[in-house]
């Protein structure tokens, strides 16, 4: 498996099957036995990182929920959580990451795992063999780690691999740090901006308010437009996407739009996608224009698992006035701004540019708390009422988070079909919107079909008349087109429907008409008679079917 | 008449007819559907009266008499019908349609059996294709004619709906089918003296059969009853069109077979078994042994609310989802609910209805319900759409449904109903459950969801339970107006 992983990038990886239907939650079941499962907690080891994937709250929760929490002692202390809290919430406090490592059996981390500082002792290689781990983790970008961890036979998560559906927002870790991110970075701006935000007349004198351009309109975009708007500053927001305009605007903020050669920015599951190079120019020359005229810029332009889009030039940066800012939330994955230097503030051409990568660290305690709720709803997810750990394939946000299965590389997950066609008018993720279903592959045209032509029509071909096979022929065609037509028809409609069909079927009105007539011309009186009472029956059924039908319709209304 | 205008005439009308089903399939285009269809119906009823007043070659020639026989029949039967369609109340749509089937097989098993007499006065040896037509024709239409009746009889309550399930009837099923090949094949030989005999006494065979084979049938599987026999009236007609040579009514038969059985195999997947399972399984036969076998545990404690209780909650709700189920319909309780439901909207409560593909019993029969007190069809969401929101949701509402609510069918692998989709009310942070009394559903099954911790019971009459919830609400908005 692991030379697999080697050999290549993902176009090597064993192919899914298209859903995990073919395998069935079994194999992926695990009983730990007897006895609590235990969900290990590990204080950060990167330097700046100061959140930590529990909180007071959240191991309260979790202990509610039949869960043993351990806990390496300090591993709250950088976002304001003492071990006492947590001992009180009811987690064991354990001193050493070893003690952890040893004895939790589901690993939460807020990063992916990573060589000590000091030690250079490598998280990934304290891994008991078969441990599970749930931590940040980009699978993509970090081909070496997931490598180190399969050899750990480990099971492994990926928090920012949360599917984009509705079902799965309560777990979705980079909305929840995108939120917090973008309210930090508009507190950095202002606190380097020297000026007020907000519009005021004084005695001394009238101050303007600040300009604020917010590129990309995410939730940390959003998040932004909302943190600026709160602190009094004209906010414009662009975003390549139009369908978030409604969005933008809702937040207080103007919409800049952008159109290109009718190419959107708009890419699967609501996530902005890449483009091409005339069209990424035509989007630099478009922003530079409006950095031009603000303040304080903050850009937010990231591609899942991509280099960030180099979206403000240095020529962009030159034509905005002095004592401006801007904050480049995309740094840690190369910077928006072509002059963004990573985790450092610097000032070029007279304008502040903002490359820190740990603002959500600078909001410890909030970035902590959301972040560990998010963990717990994804243990409950998994754990349910069973408290066993319980993977199931079958659940979309369960197969899209798994990368490693006790070593075995999961990532990426098989396409999720995207139900509802074109996702571009799509605010929320297309993947919940429902179509109406598909013909399903039914066996019994073709079961029919079989016995038709070999018990049936062969005699017929043999024996029967001219005017039976025409009968057939417009019988069977028919059945065909009366098996087309009734498939998509929506379930409210279903009894008028039928109450249609039934009028319809009415029609045997005619042969009773036929048959009554036939009485006069040299048939049995008796069955003149049977064809007029058939007559009867079938005009009730007609005239009520239909007016029945027309009655329920006339109910339906928008 | 030119016989290649009628023709002509037949075709444009079925023509009319496909587009009529086309139209049904969707909202928008639903009612200009229903008007097609009665062109369609207009127009070859039209043609065959001029068909057969002034034939093309006389062979088909009515006198007088006849010809008044034919208008008073279609006269009467229209009055009847038309009375019958505005007088019926939403909620007997079912019976309605029941006993609608019912005409067109018995009008069916009638033509085929005049056919035969005219047949055998016109002497000479009958013809192996006509007479299969014949006895085929009549065998579905007397099966469509005495199962829509029992259809109808057990939906209105005049029999009870548990199923009849006889020791042999799976043998006996067989030896009445066999008897009607027995009684054609017998006939065909026997000549001409015993050819109308033998085929009344195959009717009566058949008629049997059609009772029986719906009598064991439980009523919690009406919905997929009423389309299967929607499908076999199709049938039925389609068989008449063979005997008698006419393409229209091959067709049309043809048309509304195949949807009326597409219908049933909706149907059917929306509770996870086949055809055969319902036709033939008699469901509720193991249905009561899983709530006998558990009789030795301790009873089971429901927590009961009142009215005021309930009023309480939902007028703390931010939002809420109404499930109905066919308790709302016999109470006729619609009106009140959707007006509980404006009210909840007016207060900014996200109100919705939650529709269960078989609540009810009849396809979509809790639509026509919502959609006859005036609910907006875009409020009332299908399984799918709103099953995944139940989790957001802070209070549900059941009226009078049960196995559709039942959550052993998703965790309960010897429950009867186990692998049937459904609601998952529970997962809602309050349920209320209005019921009439702890009584199992339909389908004989304990519901687990009466003894959760969230779901509170509200014993009572579903209406007055729910117009004195509507009272305990508007009194409460009033008294906030003052």
């Amino acid at each position: 498996m692991v030379e697999e992983v080697k050999a290549g990038a993902n176009a090597v990886l064993p192919a899914e099957p298209a859903s995990g239907a073919q395998k069935p939650g079994s194999s992926a079941k695990e009983a730990e036995g007897a006895g609590k499962v235990s969900i290990g907690v590990l204080k950060e080891i990167e330097p700046r990182e100061r959140r930590v994937a529990a909180t007071p709250a959240s191991v309260g929760r979790l202990v509610k929920m039949g869960l043993e929490v351990i806990l390496e002692s300090g591993a709250g202390a950088s976002a304001g959580f003492e071990d006492a809290a947590y001992a009180e919430a009811g987690a064991r406090v354990v001193p050493k990451a070893a003690d952890v490592f040893r004895e939790a059996d589901v690993l939460t981390k807020v990063r992916p795992p990573g060589a000590h500082p000091e030690t250079g002792e490598h998280e990934a290689d304290q891994l008991r063999a078969g441990q599970k781990l749930i931590s940040f983790l980009w699978p993509a970008q970090n081909k070496e780690l997931v490598e180190r961890l399969a050899k750990r036979n480990a099971t492994v998560l990926a928090m920012d691999a949360v599917p984009r559906i509705t079902r799965a927002q309560k777990l979705d870790a980079l909305s929840a740090m995108a939120n917090v991110n973008g309210y930090r970075a508009v507190i950095e701006a202002a606190s380097h901006y020297g000026r007020l935000l907000g519009g005021q007349v004084t005695a001394a004198g009238r101050i303007k308010p600040a300009q604020v351009f917010i590129i990309g309109a995410g939730v940390a975009g959003l998040a932004a437009i909302g943190a600026a708007r709160a602190l009094g500053a004209m906010v414009k927001a662009f975003d390549t996407r139009p369908v978030v305009r409604e969005q933008v605007t809702s937040m207080g903020a103007e919409f800049v739009p952008f159109e290109f050669q009718g190419e959107t920015g708009e890419g699967q599951g609501g996530y902005a996608k890449e483009v091409s190079e005339a069209y990424l120019a035509a989007e630099q020359q478009l922003i530079a224009e409006h950095c031009r005229t603000s303040d304080i810029v903050i850009t937010t332009a990231l591609i899942p698992g991509k280099k960030a889009p180099e979206l403000i030039t240095s020529g962009a940066v030159v034509g905005m006035h002095r004592g401006s800012v801007i904050v480049d939330l995309a740094a840690e994955q190369g910077g928006n701004c072509a002059l963004t230097e990573r985790d450092r503030t610097v000032e070029r051409y007279g304008v502040t540019i903002v490359g820190h990568t740990d603002l959500t660290s600078r909001m410890a305690r909030q970035a902590s708390e959301l972040y560990a709720m998010t963990i717990v709803n994804l243990l409950d997810e998994i754990m349910g009422k069973k408290k066993t750990w319980e993977l199931s394939l079958d659940d979309e946000i369960q197969r899209g988070m798994l990368v490693l299965l006790d070593g075995e590389l999961k990532w990426p997950p098989p396409r999720p079909e995207i139900r509802g066609g074109a996702p571009a008018p799509a605010p929320k993720p297309p993947a919940h919107a429902h179509p109406k279903p598909e013909v399903p592959e039914s066996p019994w045209p073709a079961r029919i079909g079989t016995v038709l032509a070999l018990g049936f029509l062969t005699p017929v071909g043999l024996f029967g008349s001219q005017e039976l096979v025409q009968h057939l022929t417009v019988f069977l065609l028919a059945c065909v087109v009366g098996w087309h037509l009734v498939w998509n028809v929506t379930p409210a409609l279903h009894t008028p429907l039928m109450s249609v069909t039934n009028a319809i079927s009415g029609i045997i009105l005619i042969g009773g008409m036929l048959l009554a007539a036939n009485g006069g011309g040299g048939g049995a009186p008796v069955a003149a008679l049977l064809g007029a009472v058939a007559v009867l029956l079938a005009s009730i059924n007609v005239a009520g079917g239909f007016l029945v039908t027309q009655r329920m319709l006339r109910m339906f209304r928008k | 008449m030119r016989i290649t205008l009628v023709n002509v005439a037949y075709l444009v009308a079925s023509l009319l007819f496909v587009m009529s089903l086309r139209g049904l399939s969707a909202q928008q285009t639903a009612r200009r559907g229903n008007l097609l269809g009665t062109l369609g119906m207009l127009l070859a009823v039209a043609v065959t009266l001029g068909a057969v007043v002034a034939p093309e070659n006389n062979t088909l020639a009515a006198g007088p008499s006849d010809l008044g026989l034919l208008a008073a029949a279609i006269g009467a039967g229209a009055v009847i019908g038309a009375v019958l369609a505005a007088r019926v109340a939403m909620t007997s749509m079912p019976e309605l349609v029941a006993v609608l089937h019912s005409f067109v097989g018995a009008a069916a098993a009638l033509v085929g059996i005049g056919s035969e007499m005219n047949g055998v006065r016109a002497g000479g040896a009958p013809d192996v294709a006509h007479h299969v037509e014949i006895h085929a024709g009549v065998f579905i239409g007397a099966i469509t004619f005495t199962g829509s009746v029992i259809a109808f009889l057990k939906l209105r309550g005049t029999i009870g709906s548990k199923p009849l399930v006889l020791p042999v009837r799976h043998a006996l099923n067989a030896s009445m089918v066999f008897a009607c090949i027995f009684l054609a094949v017998a006939a065909f030989r026997g000549g001409a003296d015993v050819r109308v005999p033998y085929l009344l006494v195959s009717t009566g065979v058949a008629s049997v059969l059609g009772a029986h084979l719906v009598l064991a049938i439980g009523g919690g599987d009406m919905p997929v009853v009423v389309s299967l026999l929607n499908s076999y009236s199709g049938w039925a007609a389609s068989a008449a069109g063979f005997m008698l040579g006419n393409d229209l009514l091959i067709v049309t038969g043809a048309l509304v077979g195949s949807s009326g059985a597409i219908l049933s195999y909706i149907m059917c997947k929306a509770m996870n078994r086949s055809i055969w399972n319902v036709v033939f399984a008699g469901f509720g036969e193991q249905g009561g042994a899983v709530p006998a076998a558990k009789k030795g545990e301790p009873a089971k404690k429901v927590n009961e609310t009142n009215i005021d209780g309930a009023a309480d909650l939902l007028l703390g709700a931010k939002s809420v989802i109404v499930v109905p189920g066919y308790g709302m319909a016999v109470a006729q309780a619609q009106h009140a609910v959707k007006e509980i439901t404006t009210l909840l909207e007016r207060r900014g409560t996200k109100a919705r209805y939650a529709i269960h593909p078989v609540a009810g019993r009849l396809p979509g029969h809790m639509n026509v319900l919502l959609a006859e007190a005036n609910v907006s069809y875009e409020a009332v969401k299908e399984m799918e759409e709103i099953n995944e929101d139940f989790e957001e949701t802070d209070v549900v509402i059941v009226i009078g449904a049960n196995d559709i609510v039942n959550p052993s069918a998703l965790d309960e692998p010897e429950s009867p109903i186990y692998g049937m989709p459904v609601l998952e009310v529970w997962k809602a942070g309050r349920v209320i459950m209005l019921k009439r009394g702890m009584a199992a559903g339909y389908a004989g099954v304990d519901n687990p969801l009466c003894y959760l911790d969230n779901t509170l019971m509200l014993f009572g009459d579903a209406k007055a339970s729910v117009q004195k919830l509507l009272h305990a609400l508007s009194a409460h908005a009033e008294q906030k107006a003052a």
